[in-house]
C-alpha cells in the first residue's frame, strides 16, 4: 500500500516537472511571446530574488496584517453575536432576513465606502474583511447553534444539564462543525477581499506588489507573475493550516474520522502515548468509499495525540466543498456523514 | 390483576406510593403536512393507566405506531400530556425530575461525541456538584458493572454499538436515578450481544435496585425481562392488558425460554399485540 | 437617481453571462472527465486546489497584461475565476456517489456511460449546485474587479470613477445596483435549485421525521 502512495507522489510530480518543462519550452521557442508572459526560469529566477530580499516577506507580512486583524475582528463579532442571536429563538427570527440581505450583497460594493471613509491604509482593509467574513459567518454561528440533535437535546435534559454548562458542553460542541465550517470559508474570503483591498484600494502587500509590477511594464513582469504565485501558496498555507487545526479540535466528529461503519474501528482504547493514523489512500471525507488507514501505538507518556498525515490535497478541501445531505441530520449517525453544511 | 392495581408491601401489607402513575393519560399532537403526514391532530395515546411499583420491571408492548416512545417521553416529563396526570413518586410530572434516568434507542445520538466515554458518564455527576474524587470512583464503578471499565478513555464512536449502549446505561446509572426508564435500548444492536445486553440490564437492576420501565417490540424480551408486561394497543392507544409474568429469578437464557410457560405468556402477549 | 448606473449594467452583466456559462461547462465537463479518469486526478488533484485557492482578483493585472482591455480580458477571467468552484464540486460531488446505487444499476443493465448520466450525475447534482452557487459568487466580484482597473463601461468602471470624481451619489447608486444584483442573483438560483433539486429535498425531509 505504501507502494501506492509514493507512486501518486511521484506521478504528481512528474506532472509539475511536464508543466514547467512546457512553460519553459514555449517560451523559448518563441510560441509565448517574452513581452507579454515571462519565461518559467524568469520567473523563478524573480521569485527567488524577491524571497532571498526582504521585499515578499514585508509584502507577505502586510498582506497578513490586514488579513489576520480582519479575520479576528470579524469572527469574534460573528461568535458572539452569532451565539446570542441563536440561543433565542424570537431574536433569531426577527434578525434573519436582515442578516441575509447583507450577506447577499458582493462585498466588492463596499470597497468605495472603505476608501472613503478611510483611505487606503490598513484599516480600510481590516475593516472590509471583516465585514466580508462576519455575515456568512454569523448565519453559520446561528446555524450551528440551533441545530442540536433531538435525542442529544433530550438527552441533556434528562441529565439536568442546564445553563452555561449546558451551553460549553453541550452546545458549542455540537455547533462547532458548523462553525468550523463557517471558519474554513471565512479564511479564503478573508484572503481574497484583503488582496482585492491592495489591488484596488491601494493598501500595500502582495496585491499591491503585482500592480507596482504590472504598472511596471515587461522587464517587472516577472516579479508581478512571482508574486501571483507568492498569493497562491499563501492561499494553500493559509487554508492548509486551517485545516489541519480543524482537523485536531475536531478529531471526534465524523467528518474527520476516516473510520467508517460500526464494524471498522471498534476496540481502539486509547493507549499512553502517540498515536499515529496514517491515511494511505483517499476517501475519508467522502461518503461511501472507505479510506484506508492504520493505526500505530507508540507507547510512551506522551499526552494522546492523533496527527493525521494526509495526502496534499486533503488538509486543502476548500471551504465551498459541501454536502448539502447533511442539510437535515447536522450529527448524523449515517457512515461517512461529512462535515456540517455550509448554509447557502 | 386488574388495570391499575397495586401490590401491597411484602412486609407491611400496606400500599406504597408506585414510582410511577398514569391515570387516563391523553396525548393528541398536530402532525406537521411537510413531513407527508396529512396535518391535522393525532391521538398517540388515547387513555393510558396504569402503576409502576417500586423496584418493578415492568415491560411496555404494542404494535409499532402505538405511541410507545410517545408514552416513555411522557414518563420521563420531556412531554405533557393533552389530559390525564402522570405522577412519579407522587408529584405531577412537569418537567424531567433528577431521579430520572432515560436510555434512549438511538445511543449514536445520545452519546456526547466529543467526550470520553468516562466524561459522558461523569457528566451527569458533575452537574449534581459530586465532588470530584468520588466521580472518578462512582464513574470507575459503574463503568465496571457494565463491563467496560477499562474503556474510559476510549470515545464512543471507537466502541461497537454493544458496548455504546453500555456506556449509555451506565451514564445513566451514574447518578442513582429511582426510576430507569428504556426505549427499545437494544433494537439497534445485533441478536447475540442483545442477549447479552438483556442479562446485564438484570444484573444492574438486581445490583442497584432501581425500578425500571422498559419499552420494546420484541415479545420475547418483554416476557424474558419483565415482572409485568403492560400490553398497550393502537387506535385506540390504550392499555389492553397487564400481564403478570411469574416466571421466577434469576432468568436465563436458555432454560427460561424453554419453559412451558414463557410459551404460554408469548403466545398470549403475542396475540394481543396482532390483535387476534 | 440609478438610472446612469444602470445603464452601465448591460455590458457588466454580459461579460459575467458569458464567464458564468463557460466556467459552468467546462467546469461540469472537465469535473466529470477527472472522475473517471483515476490517475488524471491524483496527479493533478493538488495544481487543481491550488488554482482554487489562488485568490483570482491578483490575476487581473496578468490578464490586462495578456488581453489588453475588453470584453475577453473579463470574460476569461470571470470564467477562469469561476470555473473551479464548480470542478471542484462536481469531481467530489461525483466520486461520494453511494455505491449501492452504481451497483443497482448495473444489475439493472444501465451502460457505463448510461450510469454517468442517468445515476452519478443527479446523484451529485446538489453538490453541483452548490458549486455553482459558489462560481455565481466569485464570478460577481470577479465581474466587478475586471473593470475596475482599466474599463470603459461597465458597472465596476462606474463606481470607481464616480469615487474619483467625489460624486458620492452616484457612487452610491452604483453600490446600491451592485447590492441588487447580488441578492437578485441569489434568490434566483434559490428558486432554481428548488425546482432542480425538489427531489432532493422532499427525500431529505422525510428521512429527517422520524
Amino acid at each position: 500500500m505504501l507502494g501506492r502512495y509514493t507512486h501518486v507522489y511521484g506521478l504528481r510530480l512528474a506532472v509539475l516537472a511536464a508543466a514547467l518543462g512546457l512553460w519553459q519550452g514555449l517560451s523559448a521557442a518563441g510560441v509565448i511571446r517574452s513581452d507579454e508572459f515571462p519565461s518559467m526560469s524568469q520567473t523563478a529566477a524573480a521569485l527567488w530574488g524577491q524571497a532571498s530580499g526582504s521585499s515578499l516577506w514585508g509584502a507577505v507580512g502586510e498582506t497578513l496584517e490586514g488579513w489576520a486583524l480582519g479575520l479576528l475582528i470579524g469572527v469574534a463579532a460573528a461568535l458572539l453575536i452569532g451565539t446570542l442571536i441563536g440561543m433565542n429563538g424570537f431574536a433569531y427570527r426577527s434578525v434573519i432576513g436582515v442578516i441575509e440581505f447583507f450577506k447577499a450583497i458582493p462585498v466588492i460594493a463596499i470597497l468605495p465606502i472603505g476608501l472613503v471613509l478611510w483611505g487606503a491604509t490598513l484599516t480600510m482593509k481590516f475593516a472590509l474583511v471583516a465585514f466580508a467574513v462576519f455575515w456568512p459567518l454569523v448565519i453559520q454561528v446561528c446555524y450551528g447553534v440551533r441545530s442540536l440533535d433531538p435525542v442529544a437535546a433530550d438527552t441533556t435534559t434528562v441529565l439536568q444539564v442546564r445553563g452555561a454548562r449546558k451551553f460549553l458542553t453541550v452546545i458549542l460542541p455540537s455547533a462547532a462543525p458548523f462553525i468550523a465550517t463557517g471558519l474554513r470559508v471565512a479564511v479564503a474570503v478573508a484572503l481574497i477581499v484583503d488582496i482585492i483591498a491592495e489591488l484596488i484600494g491601494g493598501g500595500t502587500g502582495v496585491g499591491e506588489r503585482i500592480l507596482v509590477a504590472e504598472n511596471a511594464g515587461p522587464s517587472a513582469y516577472p516579479v508581478m507573475y512571482a508574486y501571483i504565485v507568492v498569493a497562491g501558496i499563501l492561499g494553500v498555507l493559509l487554508a492548509g493550516a486551517f485545516t489541519v487545526a480543524e482537523r485536531y479540535a475536531l478529531h471526534w466528529h465524523e467528518s474527520q474520522r476516516s473510520a467508517k461503519t460500526e464494524g471498522q474501528n471498534r476496540d481502539y482504547p486509547e493507549r499512553e502515548g502517540l498515536t499515529l493514523v496514517v491515511q494511505l489512500s483517499p476517501g475519508g471525507t467522502t461518503p461511501g468509499r472507505a479510506g484506508s488507514h492504520a493505526r500505530l501505538a507508540i507507547r510512551r507518556p506522551v499526552p494522546p495525540l492523533v496527527v493525521l498525515v494526509g495526502r496534499l490535497e486533503e488538509p486543502v478541501l476548500p471551504a465551498a466543498v459541501v454536502d448539502p445531505e447533511v442539510a437535515m441530520d447536522p450529527v448524523g449517525d449515517r457512515p461517512g456523514s461529512r462535515r456540517a453544511l455550509l448554509v447557502p | 390483576m386488574k388495570v391499575g392495581d397495586l401490590k401491597p408491601d411484602a412486609e407491611s401489607g400496606q400500599e406504597v406510593t408506585p414510582v410511577v402513575s398514569l391515570r387516563h393519560v391523553r396525548k393528541v399532537y398536530t402532525s406537521p403536512v411537510r413531513s407527508g403526514g396529512h396535518g391535522g391532530p393525532k391521538v398517540a395515546l388515547q387513555d393510558i393507566t396504569f402503576d409502576v411499583a417500586r423496584g418493578e420491571f415492568a415491560c411496555v408492548v404494542g404494535p409499532s405506531g402505538a405511541g410507545k416512545t410517545t408514552l416513555l417521553r411522557t414518563l420521563a416529563g420531556l412531554a405533557q400530556p393533552t389530559s390525564g396526570e402522570a405522577l412519579f413518586e407522587g408529584a405531577p410530572l412537569r418537567s424531567v425530575p433528577p431521579g430520572i434516568g432515560v436510555v434512549f434507542q438511538d445511543y449514536g445520538r445520545s452519546l456526547y461525541p466529543w467526550l470520553t466515554v468516562a466524561r459522558n458518564v461523569d457528566l451527569p455527576l458533575r452537574v449534581r456538584r459530586v465532588p470530584r474524587a468520588e466521580r472518578a470512583q462512582r464513574v470507575a464503578e459503574v463503568l465496571g458493572s457494565v463491563g467496560l471499565a477499562d474503556a474510559g478513555r476510549s470515545y464512543p464512536w471507537q466502541l461497537s454499538g454493544g458496548m455504546q449502549q453500555r456506556v449509555a446505561i451506565a451514564r445513566s446509572l451514574a447518578y442513582r436515578p429511582d426510576l430507569l426508564l428504556m426505549d427499545e435500548p437494544f433494537a439497534s444492536v445485533d441478536a447475540q450481544t442483545r442477549f447479552e445486553l438483556e442479562d446485564l440490564i438484570l444484573r444492574i437492576r438486581q445490583e442497584f435496585g432501581v425500578t425500571v420501565v422498559f419499552v420494546t417490540h420484541d415479545i420475547d424480551e418483554a416476557v424474558y425481562l419483565a415482572d409485568r408486561v403492560v400490553a398497550i394497543s393502537k387506535s385506540p392507544g390504550v392499555v389492553t392488558e397487564i400481564v403478570d409474568i411469574t416466571l421466577g429469578r434469576p432468568r436465563d437464557q436458555i432454560t427460561t425460554k424453554a419453559d412451558q410457560a414463557f410459551a404460554h405468556y408469548r403466545e398470549h402477549l403475542l396475540g394481543l399485540v396482532m390483535n387476534r | 437617481m440609478t438610472g446612469p448606473a444602470r445603464a452601465e449594467l448591460s455590458s457588466s452583466l454580459e461579460h459575467l453571462l458569458a464567464g458564468y456559462a463557460i466556467a459552468s461547462v467546462v467546469g461540469i465537463g472537465i469535473g466529470a472527465l477527472l472522475w473517471s479518469l483515476r490517475y488524471l486526478r491524483d496527479a493533478t488533484s493538488p495544481y487543481l486546489y491550488f488554482l482554487y485557492v489562488l485568490p483570482a482578483p491578483v490575476l487581473v493585472p496578468a490578464a490586462l497584461t495578456l488581453f489588453g482591455i475588453g470584453f475577453t480580458m473579463k470574460v476569461v477571467l470571470i470564467a477562469f475565476a469561476a470555473l473551479w468552484p464548480t470542478l471542484l464540486n462536481t469531481l467530489d460531488g461525483m466520486r461520494g456517489v453511494d455505491q449501492v446505487k452504481l451497483d443497482t444499476s448495473r444489475v439493472l443493465g444501465v451502460s457505463p456511460l448510461g450510469s454517468v448520466f442517468r445515476v452519478v450525475l443527479p446523484a451529485a447534482a446538489p453538490q453541483i449546485v452548490a458549486g455553482l452557487r459558489n462560481s455565481l459568487q466569485v464570478a460577481i466580484i470577479l465581474m466587478v474587479v475586471s473593470e475596475w482597473e482599466a474599463s470603459t463601461d461597465g458597472i465596476g468602471y462606474y463606481i470607481v470613477n464616480a469615487q474619483q470624481s467625489f460624486d458620492y451619489v452616484g457612487m452610491w447608486s452604483g453600490i446600491i445596483v451592485l447590492a441588487i444584483i447580488g441578492t437578485v442573483a441569489n434568490l434566483l438560483f434559490v428558486i432554481a435549485e428548488n425546482r432542480v433539486l425538489h427531489w432532493h429535498y422532499g427525500a431529505r425531509a422525510a428521512e429527517g421525521t422520524r
